[in-house]
């Protein structure tokens, strides 16, 4: 780690403590907003799991708390706010770290390593998701370690640390078949460790959570069935609001299936690129999930950076730009046209949350096009030859 | 597929994206026009707006039997004569009184106190078939709008309020209010009760505030007032209602405060007339003078005012009483809330409006223009910098000067809240507006004030965009004002540099809208308008000092600093062969 490597780092740390000690109602504010906070990342449900767990109730029975009993654990441990505070900034900081160690595995770009951890620390959409508290940065920061590992061959770490991303937050489940493209040998072992790992997890959940099994329901259960219906940015709440009963436990499976669908085809047309697949992958999660925040959308675009050689092919870069603008201005300002003033109704919300979506699927597009015409052209650029997609 | 790939092709061919790079500027200035023009030109054509209608079923105006008659005629006229002898009273006295008069009645007062602003009597009339969680206002301030004394408003609001406590009907608590004036009095009563006061009556659907002043018997015709602060509008059905049950009892309508005059005119020019003057209300509300409907926004309030003008006519005041008879019983019918989209709406006239899909495009040309306008920019300078080798250097230049300038902004919004200097404020405005005109040594390149312009504009265009749903006339307004801005040239040649400075000071915050009040509101002469606006923000909650100083002013400042004399005299349009090959290579 060189000098510059090091004050990135130093700059995430500080960047993030500083801003949650300097205005600490920032923290109940983000919270408070849709865009930051939802049902199972919020850090007030933490806080009541916390104070549950340290008044010996049960921490599930509520059905407020939809976090893992783990991570419930692991915050109860801090006594103060102000060590929880730099917590969450370390674990930032490590996902800006890793983003620098994993610039170092592709040479061959142009960029200077530091970069990608840079451009990190001063998104402000992943700034404000960390002073937010919000606990989608420690499955961030698993998936993270768990891509970073793979690429350096360390198969048991990356087993590990997809087990725990999937224990916090279910569907980077799916993502161990790309993570299993991209190491190149042990596959099997892989594959047991993570289920090893993921196991003792839940039974040590178990044990945690005086020997109840009722924890599977409200962390997993919740996510998967989408009970608790809150607005946010995903494509999920406003389709279950409008839908007649009867056609809801269907169309449950159908958004699940949804969710998981795309894995195994990226993995298997890009498993020569094993790396991109796998972050298309997490796009495809992030687009498809229940309950995204903006905090996912700010992690991924952190991994654009490393897409360098194929800027050229890359054609909706001004719109997706654009649109992310927008769906950052316009989306506080309708919900609060619908919910505060009443004079906006939930579709104005809705129609935001869709551009938003549009804004992650230009990427998406766009990448998925970058990469066959690269491989079109054989790894050489070949920018004045033009193809028309059909 | 096939298609759209032949047309790509075609369009290529034809070299379409430099052609329409090198129109940009024409296309900005186009799209403004467009803007402006669909407004004022486009929107009272004939066939472009509709009649308005009830949209919610239960309102049901006008069904029923209005009372409030001759029976009344006599309680109405012995309060009166007995508020007039309290003309000349403290408050506490008036309220002492007032509240006595309510408690005979059976309505539960209670005065809420505040020192800074006056103290408000109110009462609760609870709803003998209601659950008690719904509520609707009847306000009358003891001095109207104009600072006369509301002699028959409060008398009014005493006599329905005695009248409607004999009735069973009601479903919903009925509050009456008397603050001492229709501004910042009532807005604080409202964020009481929306607070800290112990006696409530549930959540407030709608507020219909009374303002009759003088003790004639007699008048001409009704004024309507309802635009909100902060670009609300009540909903459209409970000025629809107003309207409707006004018409109903055969007085004529004025909206906003049109002259009697103008009031029957609903030709071509009538209706352009009556919905720019709309527009200015809004975007003014809170700045100009408040008849009290202001108070209630932000809270899912609907509130409009009823408002007597003239002093003779054929209409009585007990006929005017009628209209809040059936405007409160007509609320009372709503089983649910006000319909959902129809708080966006532009009236031309009492009977005919716009609805938000046909109005919108006006400000979102503004919007687009400035788009147009940076890109242009950007891509001009980008041409004059990818080549050299500090380009980021330059690019970092240009985000300093733009964050100094938000800081700037910040400095000036903050420091003239606390201190209202309006002259000095205009004065360094002026002063900052000879900037292309300063005889400096370190001249800006010319590539760099480009930059500026664009960040500058892209700022502006977002600021707008943000606006548009939120306060439709403001961002008009500020896009209007703002436009000239796009004229702004980058440029060597002295006279054109005079030409600069005085597009900037056209285009400059307070300048320029301190002449538009002037030109347009007689109410706001010479420098009044920014102290108002501060106070606004002060007493009312209005955002429209914060947006025109920490929205507009940014964007107008870093445009100031992109029009420092420059040094590159290289005329921007006419390299069309790089402009060529940069747009080929970006294809």
């Amino acid at each position: 780690m060189n000098l510059r490597e090091l004050q990135v780092v130093v700059a995430c740390v500080a960047s993030r403590f500083g801003t949650s000690t300097v205005f600490p109602f920032l923290q109940q504010q983000l919270d408070k907003s849709v865009e930051f906070s939802t049902p199972v990342t919020s850090y007030r449900s933490l806080q009541e799991g916390v104070f549950l767990l340290r008044n010996e109730f049960p921490l599930y029975s509520g059905g407020v708390v939809h976090h893992a009993p783990l991570l419930v654990a692991l915050i109860s441990v801090f006594n103060s706010e102000t060590m929880v505070s730099l917590l969450y900034a370390c674990a930032d900081a490590l996902v800006a770290y890793q983003l620098i160690a994993m610039a170092k595995y592709f040479r061959s770009s142009s960029l200077p390593s530091w970069v990608p951890g840079a451009l990190y620390v001063i998104n402000p959409l992943v700034l404000l998701s960390s002073v937010s508290k919000s606990s989608i940065v420690f499955s961030n920061l698993a998936i993270s370690t768990a891509l970073l590992t793979a690429l350096q061959g360390n198969w048991v770490c990356s087993a590990v640390s997809i087990a725990v991303a999937s224990y916090l937050s279910l569907y980077p489940l799916t993502l161990i078949v790309p993570l299993l493209a991209l190491l190149r040998n042990h596959k099997l072992k892989t594959l047991s460790t993570a289920a090893v790992t993921l196991a003792a997890l839940l039974l040590s959940s178990y044990k945690q959570n005086d020997e109840s099994w009722n924890y599977l329901f409200s962390t997993y259960g919740v996510i998967m069935t989408f009970s608790k219906i809150i607005p946010n940015l995903g494509l999920w709440w406003y389709f279950f609001v409008e839908l007649f009963e009867m056609f809801i436990p269907f169309f449950k499976a159908v958004f699940n299936l949804f969710a998981v669908s795309c894995i195994i085809p990226f993995s298997l047309r890009f498993h020569k690129q094993p790396f991109y697949a796998f972050l298309l992958c997490l796009f495809w999660i992030t687009l498809t999930k229940p309950y995204p925040t903006l905090g996912d959308g700010g992690f991924l675009l952190s991994f654009i950076p490393f897409f360098k050689p194929l800027y050229g092919y890359f054609r909706y870069s001004v719109i997706s730009t654009l649109l992310f603008i927008h769906v950052s201005v316009l989306s506080p300002i309708f919900y609060h046209l619908w919910v505060d003033l009443g004079s906006g109704n939930s579709n104005f919300f809705y129609a935001i949350s869709l551009v938003y979506a549009l804004g992650l699927a230009t990427v998406l597009v766009d990448l998925v096009w970058a990469m066959l015409r690269i491989e079109y052209d054989k790894g050489k650029p070949n920018l004045h030859l033009k193809l028309t997609p059909i | 597929m096939a298609l759209i790939e032949r047309l790509q092709r075609r369009a290529s061919n034809w070299g379409l994206l430099p052609r329409l790079l090198q129109l940009l500027p024409r296309l900005a200035i186009l799209s403004g026009i467009i803007g402006l023009g669909w407004l004022a030109i486009y929107l009272p054509l004939e066939g472009e707006f509709r009649h308005t209608y009830i949209s919610e079923n239960a309102l049901m105006p006008s069904q029923a039997y209005s009372y409030f008659r001759e029976t009344e005629w006599n309680l109405l006229r012995g309060y009166r004569t007995q508020i007039k002898q309290l003309a000349d009273e403290s408050s506490d006295q008036r309220n002492a009184v007032l509240g006595s008069w309510l408690e005979e009645v059976g309505v539960k007062t209670a005065i809420y106190r505040d020192p800074v602003n006056g103290d408000s009597l109110y009462g609760v009339w609870h709803a003998p078939r209601g659950d008690g969680t719904e509520a609707m206002v009847l306000a009358a301030p003891w001095y109207n709008g104009d600072g006369d004394f509301n002699v028959g408003g409060t008398a009014l609001a005493t006599a329905l309020t005695k009248f409607f406590s004999r009735w069973p009907l009601w479903s919903k608590n009925i509050i009456v209010v008397f603050s001492e004036d229709t501004r910042a009095s009532l807005r604080s009563w409202c964020h009481a009760y929306h607070n800290n006061l112990d006696l409530t009556g549930g959540s407030i659907e709608s507020a219909i505030v009374l303002d009759y002043p003088g003790s004639n018997d007699y008048f001409k015709y009704m004024e309507i007032y309802y635009a909100g602060l902060n670009g609300e509008l009540p909903n459209l059905d409970l000025v629809n209602v107003a309207v409707h049950v006004t018409e109903h009892e055969g007085m004529r309508v004025s909206l906003n405060g049109i002259p009697e005059s103008e009031v029957d005119e609903e030709d071509y020019y009538g209706r352009m007339r009556k919905m720019l003057l709309g527009v200015r209300k809004m975007a003014l509300a809170g700045v100009q003078t408040c008849y009290g409907n202001e108070a209630f926004s932000g809270y899912r309030i609907q509130s409009v005012v009823l408002r007597a003008r003239g002093t003779d006519g054929p209409f009585d005041i007990t006929t005017f009483g009628r209209v809040p008879e059936a405007v409160i019983r007509s609320v009372n019918n709503l089983l649910e809330k006000f319909h959902q989209s129809f708080f966006f709406y532009l009236l031309l006239a009492p009977r005919y409006f716009v609805s938000i899909a046909s109005y919108l495009p006006a400000a979102i040309a503004f919007s687009a223009a400035f788009i147009l306008a940076g890109l242009d920019n950007y891509l001009k300078s980008s041409m004059k910098t990818s080549a050299g080798p500090n380009a980021s250097s330059y690019t970092l230049a240009t985000i300093f000067v733009f964050v100094a300038s938000l800081v700037a902004s910040f400095g000036v919004f903050q420091i003239f809240v606390q201190w209202v200097k309006p002259a000095i404020l205009v004065l360094s405005s002026v002063m900052a507006s000879l900037a292309p005109i300063y005889p400096l040594k370190n001249r800006v390149s010319s590539a760099h004030a480009q930059q500026l312009k664009a960040i500058a504009f892209f700022y502006l265009s977002v600021v707008l965009t943000s606006l548009l749903v939120v306060n439709f006339a403001l961002a008009f307004g500020i896009g209007l004002l703002a436009f000239p801005m796009i004229f702004l040239k980058t440029t060597t040649n002295p006279r054109l540099a005079i030409k600069n400075s005085i597009l900037l000071t056209a285009t400059n915050p307070f300048i320029c809208s301190c002449l538009f009040a002037n030109v347009f509101e007689s109410q706001l002469p010479n420098l009044e308008l920014i102290p108002r606006l501060v106070s606004a923000w002060k007493e009312l909650g209005c955002w429209t000092w914060v947006l025109i100083s920490i929205g507009w002013l940014p964007s107008w400042l870093t445009m100031a600093i992109s029009s420092l004399p420059t040094t590159d005299t290289v005329s921007t349009t006419q390299k069309p062969t790089t402009l060529d090959t940069d747009v080929k290579k970006l294809q």
